[in-house]
């Protein structure tokens, strides 16, 4: 119960620092990113705790043979069902919901606890949905830019939404009802190994925080979108300057 | 233990699409991207160990197969956008040259890590093309679990359909790209750009 309290405080306290940081001068996105200087330190702090992080995605990248990742991949990936079959009917897709419901419990049974993808086998394609794209394909599209600690990249609608499907994902449960972090943090090292071959590249870019920015923001429309978003108006990138668009209110 | 599983699977009532493309062969984007990627994946499948030993000949083959699908000046000059206004002519071409050699090493590069497992298949056409511009959407099997969807948007030029971007997940390298290069270039200018570019080339080839 006191987890509980301190998650939603340090998430105010995240919206309050927000508040705080209108007087930033650089602003490469103010369409979609107008909390940039915010966002900017919450990047630096992420990027701190990933000197710690780091080290030992690298070591259990090392020691894990693939096959057993690809297991833990499919494991968490599983536990993300519940999740994605709420938010497919919140959207209407009930077929859809259909298949994730089939999936888990096949999974979950036949796949060992979803260590094995068993369903994807048999036709029942893997989904992804979370609240955070309910409330996009309800209407609530655009939504500012907002780095998130510990988590990383999100926008104020995603941060929202996955707090409140906190409350239904398994590892959420975990953390909520019974303190328990060690599937969080399993998590969090075994995603961190994901994106290693990515790291030179980050290091490597001219500006590295725009990078993640793009690159997460680009990726999130297309889950949106199921993917399939629409193709970007490239005649535009042609001119000398696109056209200023307003910024979206939250 | 098959068949249980076919009846619980016909039980929750659920519909797999066959996404398998069942295209006719010809001179349309889809073809295409599937003639080369089919043969560049088969050709690296079978000489795995060559073209490990021997990365130039790898990225000769690459550039060989590829290069005439792309059109990497349109690419550039959406890359460059604003930045690009009043560069010369031959400062965008080489450039552009940068940005392929680049793309060509990625290429070449991501085929020696997939190795003799990657997978390819490329989806039927969907309703968003025009007679201008088109997307051909394909999906790789990647080793670690999972497939990457990787689309790639084709437009017409007097030569015939060329793709000038590749969307890997919903990313867009031109436009990922030009959110790094047009303020790099703005500040530091093209030539500074280009020699960032030829030195990462170098980075990659080794």
């Amino acid at each position: 119960m006191l987890k509980r309290r301190s998650l939603i405080s340090f998430i105010l306290l995240c919206l309050l620092l927000t508040g705080c940081s209108g007087t930033q001068s650089r602003n490469t996105d103010p369409e979609n990113d107008p909390w940039e200087g915010f966002n900017r330190k919450v990047y630096a702090f992420n990027d701190g705790l990933d000197k710690v992080v780091r080290p030992v995605a690298v070591g259990y990248d090392k020691i894990m043979p693939d096959p057993f990742q690809r297991g833990v991949g499919n494991f968490f990936r599983n536990l993300d069902a519940p999740v994605t079959f709420l938010n497919q009917i919140l959207q209407g897709k009930f077929k859809q919901s259909g298949t994730t419901l089939g999936r888990f419990l096949l999974n979950s049974t036949f796949g060992l606890l979803g260590f094995f993808d068993v369903a994807t086998g048999e036709g029942l394609y893997y989904y992804n949905e979370d609240l955070g794209q309910t409330l996009a394909t309800w209407g609530y599209e655009d939504s500012r830019y907002l780095m998130l600690p510990f988590f990383g990249p999100s926008t104020f609608r995603d941060g929202a939404g996955r707090l409140a499907d906190s409350y239904v994902h398994p590892v959420g449960r975990a953390i909520h009802g019974r303190n328990e972090w060690g599937l969080w943090i399993f998590r969090g090292i075994d995603q961190r190994a994901r994106y290693l071959d990515q790291d030179a590249e980050l290091e490597q870019a001219y500006d590295p925080y725009v990078l993640m920015r793009d690159v997460w923001l680009q990726n999130r429309q297309y889950q949106i979108y199921d993917g399939d978003p629409p193709i970007a108006d490239y005649d535009l990138y042609l001119e000398d300057y696109p056209e200023e668009q307003p910024e979206p209110d939250l | 233990m098959r068949a249980f599983v076919r009846i619980l699977f016909l039980a929750c009532a659920c519909v797999s699409a066959n996404l398998f493309a069942d295209h006719i062969h010809g001179s349309d984007p889809v073809s295409r991207v599937e003639d080369v990627t089919v043969h560049i994946f088969a050709d690296v499948a079978e000489n795995l160990q060559y073209y490990t030993d021997n990365p130039g000949a790898l990225q000769a083959l690459v550039r060989t197969d590829l290069m005439p699908l792309l059109d990497v000046d349109y690419a550039a000059r959406l890359v460059l956008g604003r930045a690009g206004r009043g560069i010369e002519q031959a400062k965008i071409d080489e450039f552009a040259s940068g940005m392929s050699n680049l793309l060509i090493n990625r290429y070449s590069k991501g085929l020696l890590y997939f190795s003799s497992e990657v997978k390819l298949r490329v989806l039927p056409q969907r309703g968003d093309s025009n007679e201008k511009m088109t997307r051909v959407r394909t999906r790789v099997q990647l080793p670690k679990g999972g497939e990457a969807p990787v689309d790639y948007i084709f437009h017409k030029t007097p030569e015939g359909w060329k793709a000038f971007d590749v969307i890997v997940e919903g990313i867009s390298y031109v436009t990922t790209y030009r959110n790094q290069i047009m303020p790099d270039v703005e500040a530091n200018g093209i030539d500074s750009v280009i020699a960032r570019l030829n030195s990462g080339q170098l980075e990659l080839n080794e």
